[in-house]
């Protein structure tokens, strides 16, 4: 295999990897937030307001991976 | 009588959608014989930024070039690529197995009657280029969404004015609609994440949360794109809310920063640079996140497309067809979730450009935690 055909492989590799670990981290933080509002309505929006939050802040460090991933496969 | 009235009305929505698919499916199949010609389609160029405007199947709007060039100074401006290239004080090379020639006459023309010149890096016959600022697509729409904020505004301001709003109800559509934006941004974002100072970041915190969402809104426009899947400008953006930030930042902000109180002082020296780097870090994933995010949608829907191309080539034009419509479908999915992206990205920007706001001005009421510490650290 040559270098090209090695980083076409890492991308795609790469890009599985970050939608496993977005996955599992948006779950853990939606999981419980779900929970929290179901058992406390009065505060659902609090709980809305810092699961956005907290779901933008691992969605950026997914979107840095996919974003060397993009890299990977472009250059 | 009005259930069935809904009931036509319902019918006719379900209509419009497929004609609009139907129209959609007929765009996109020219540039399937096109590929099936051995023409080439260049996908990431349609995301990316360019120097026209595409208007397929109606044609290309060339945009202006303007290039600062050294040795001799001097900035040249033209009304197009192909008057750039035409004027022959600029030339474009052609790479060809390796060894790149210079285009000239016939084979110039033929470039251009190819588009191939809109892709090309034009450069200056006599001196070296500086700079390449010519007008983009992203900036036009940039620049479009900047007006539309700007004219919604101050309209909305003209009619407060008056004052109407203030002592009455808001009245008619358009007033109401962003009454209700401006009163999301000031409770939803601005008041719990600055905390009682929130007044002075409200006019940055509404400019950028109207004006993301009009770039966003504009990518899902056909022919338009969105400025905020370029880099630079979600960087400005960042920028902006750097400086804004920081120029507020208390007095308790800059020393939690440099000299942390209740640390020793090894641990001192090796907090500060981590807090000088986060101070960076947070500002450039703001921006990043906002790329990437506007960036990512179009690519999906490229790549739902594409896959309509891959199996033309890999099983035929008659599953490629077959594939067609599920394509099709998930696009519209797709760009129903565009349109959610769009709101919550320029949501999570303000909210976050909000956070760091509140970081900065922030009176630290933890004077008497740290009170208990001091003294340990004296004793």
């Amino acid at each position: 295999m040559d270098a090209t055909a090695l980083a076409y492989l890492a991308a795609g590799i790469g890009a599985g990897l970050v939608a496993i670990g977005a996955g599992i981290g948006l779950g853990h933080i939606a999981g419980p937030a779900m929970e929290g509002s179901a058992r406390q309505p009065e505060v659902a929006g609090h709980i809305r307001l810092t699961m956005i939050i907290a779901a933008a802040l691992l969605e950026g460090v997914a979107l840095f991976g996919m974003i060397i991933c993009l890299l990977l496969s472009f250059k | 009588m009005t259930a069935s009235n809904a009931n036509i009305r319902c019918c006719r929505v379900i209509l419009l959608l497929l004609a609009g698919c139907a129209f959609l499916a007929f765009l996109m199949s020219r540039p399937a014989y096109a590929a099936d010609e051995g023409g080439e389609m260049d996908a990431v160029a349609h995301t990316a930024d360019g120097v026209y405007l595409d208007f397929a199947p109606f044609g290309t709007v060339e945009l202006p070039r303007i290039f600062l060039r050294k040795e001799p100074w001097g900035l040249d401006v033209f009304a197009s690529t192909r008057s750039t290239l035409l004027s022959e004080r600029y030339v474009i090379e052609h790479e060809e197995n390796g060894h790149a020639e210079v285009l000239h006459g016939e084979a110039l023309h033929a470039a251009i009657e190819h588009h191939e010149h809109l892709y090309a890096k034009p450069q200056p016959v006599l001196g070296t280029m500086v700079l390449d600022l010519s007008i983009t697509r992203h900036l036009v729409f940039g620049i479009l969404a900047a007006l539309i904020t700007v004219a919604i505004f101050v309209t909305l301001a003209r009619r407060y004015r008056r004052p109407e709003g203030r002592v009455s109800a808001p009245r008619g559509i358009f007033q109401n609609m962003f009454e209700a934006l401006v009163v999301f941004v000031r409770d939803e974002i601005a008041k719990p994440c600055v905390g009682p100072k929130y007044q002075q970041f409200m006019p940055f915190l509404l400019t950028a949360f109207m004006f993301i969402l009009c770039c966003n809104l504009m990518g899902l426009v056909p022919y338009a794109g969105a400025a905020t899947s370029n880099i630079s400008v979600t960087l400005t953006l960042a920028a902006f809310s750097f400086v804004v930030g920081q120029r507020k930042g208390s007095r308790a902000y800059w020393k939690h920063m440099f000299w942390p109180p209740g640390v020793p002082l090894p641990v001192k020296c090796l907090l500060a640079p981590i807090e000088l780097v986060s101070l960076f870090a947070k500002h450039f994933a703001l921006a990043l996140r906002l790329f990437a995010n506007m960036m990512s949608g179009s690519l999906l829907i490229l790549s739902l497309i594409g896959i309509i191309f891959t199996i033309n080539v890999l099983f035929g034009s008659l599953t490629a067809t077959a594939v067609a419509p599920v394509g099709v479908a998930f696009t519209l999915f797709i760009s129903f979730i565009k349109i959610a992206v769009a709101f919550i990205h320029a949501f999570v920007f303000t909210l976050l450009s909000a956070i760091f706001f509140g970081m900065a001005v922030e009176e630290h009421h933890e004077d008497e935690t740290h009170a208990e510490e001091q003294p340990a650290l004296a004793g």
